[in-house]
């Protein structure tokens, strides 16, 4: 293997580690902002559940990102170095201006960015973009309606118990389970994108044939990256996201978890890549509209449809101009 | 209306919106869409009985 593949391959799993240290908030905010678990031992909870998703899922997503988004023929090292520059930098320019933004829609759109400029929009897979750019839009509005159903269904079942003391210890244990399920989920889906990005560089370097199932050592790699992510940077944000969206009890919890979690295992299963940001941000706000919608704060929910909006069209422009300058350099 | 329910009537018709689209997932949108519609009526049922009571 050339330095070059190696190169963009560390590159790739720096992308999935970043991801891991940015999202492991959302899989354990709610564990810790319900006092469940300290920070630290919520990290590493949802690190190793993360890491063990490649045992529960297949590589659906993977196969997506490396042949449903551009066609395989203009993959090339440049291409997906491209895409990946474009997407960390989008990344890092939304985050210095405080715009919201999403690492899997911005790895979808660099990747598309860098195809198109080097040849043409002719290289786009329509049907995998129009599949991805559905659940965009559907997976915030799916985590919610579970998020929210579960929150009903809880308090039809529970609403004679007097008790509260008692149900809340039961819910404050019910968490470390929805905690690990949603870690599963975003250790499934957020994995396998950077494996379908290493997939798809190793196919257009000519190490595997077209339409190759993900190796091991690729599974094994990324899972490891986004574990040690979200063990080395979790915790320094998460005290921000508990009470962000809405103000959550140990059922609330269990609930919104619970609703992101179905969500991110139905569409790691059907090889649907989505945000997991947007679907624990959906779960929660289920969760708060079960209640009143005057409980959520809708600021936070409208930055979602931002995220949607800017996304994709602003990865797309960097990792543009980014393919230009590798062409030029090149 | 009330507010929780035109939220959710907005987002059966974005669901509904996006069943032409969905090709090959035509069924997830249209279940989600007809989730929110059912969501909808309950909450302005709900809203209802509490301006009644």
């Amino acid at each position: 293997m050339d330095f070059a593949v190696i190169f963009v391959i560390a590159v790739a799993l720096s992308f999935d580690y970043v991801n891991g240290f940015h999202d492991a908030a959302n899989s354990i905010a709610t564990v810790v902002s319900t006092r469940v678990l300290t920070p630290r031992i919520a990290v590493v909870w949802a690190a190793f559940f993360n890491f063990v998703a490649f045992l529960v899922f297949g590589t659906a997503v993977a196969s997506t990102i490396a042949n449903d988004v551009v066609v395989q023929s203009v993959l090339s090292i440049g291409v997906v170095f491209a895409g990946l520059i474009g997407a960390i930098a989008w990344d890092l320019i939304t985050f210095w201006l405080g715009l919201p933004t999403s690492s899997s829609h911005a790895l979808v759109g660099g990747i598309a960015g860098a195809a198109v400029a080097k040849a043409g929009f002719g290289v786009l897979i329509t049907e995998g973009l129009r599949k991805i750019g559905v659940f965009i839009v559907l997976s915030p509005l799916i985590g919610l309606a579970v998020g929210m159903l579960i929150t009903l269904a809880i308090y039809w079942v529970f609403h004679r118990n007097r008790n509260i003391e008692r149900l809340n210890r039961g819910f404050r244990r019910g968490q470390l389970v929805s905690a690990a399920a949603f870690s599963l989920g975003h250790g499934a889906n957020d994995a396998q994108k950077t494996m379908g990005v290493i997939l798809a560089l190793l196919i257009a370097s000519g190490h595997l044939a077209p339409g190759s199932s993900t190796p091991l050592w690729v599974v094994l790699c990324a899972h490891t990256a986004i574990a040690l992510g979200t063990l080395t940077g979790g915790w320094r944000i998460v005290k921000t996201m508990g009470s962000k969206i809405t103000r959550l009890q140990p059922v609330g919890g269990v609930a919104a978890e619970s609703g992101a979690a179905i969500t991110l295992f139905a569409t790691s299963i059907g090889g649907i890549p989505v945000s997991t940001t947007h679907t624990i941000t959906g779960g929660i706000v289920g969760v708060g509209a079960a209640r009143r919608l005057s409980a959520v704060r809708w600021g936070v929910a409208g930055r979602v449809v931002w995220a949607w909006v800017l996304t994709i069209p602003g990865a797309f422009a960097v990792a543009w101009l980014t393919m230009q300058a590798v062409d030029l350099l090149s | 209306m009330d507010r929780r329910a035109a939220f959710f009537l907005v987002a059966a018709l974005v669901s509904a919106a996006l069943i032409p689209v969905s090709v090959g997932f035509g069924w997830v949108a249209a279940t989600v869409s007809v989730v929110y519609l059912v969501l909808a009526l309950g909450s302005w049922l709900d809203a209802r009985s509490h301006r009644r009571f």
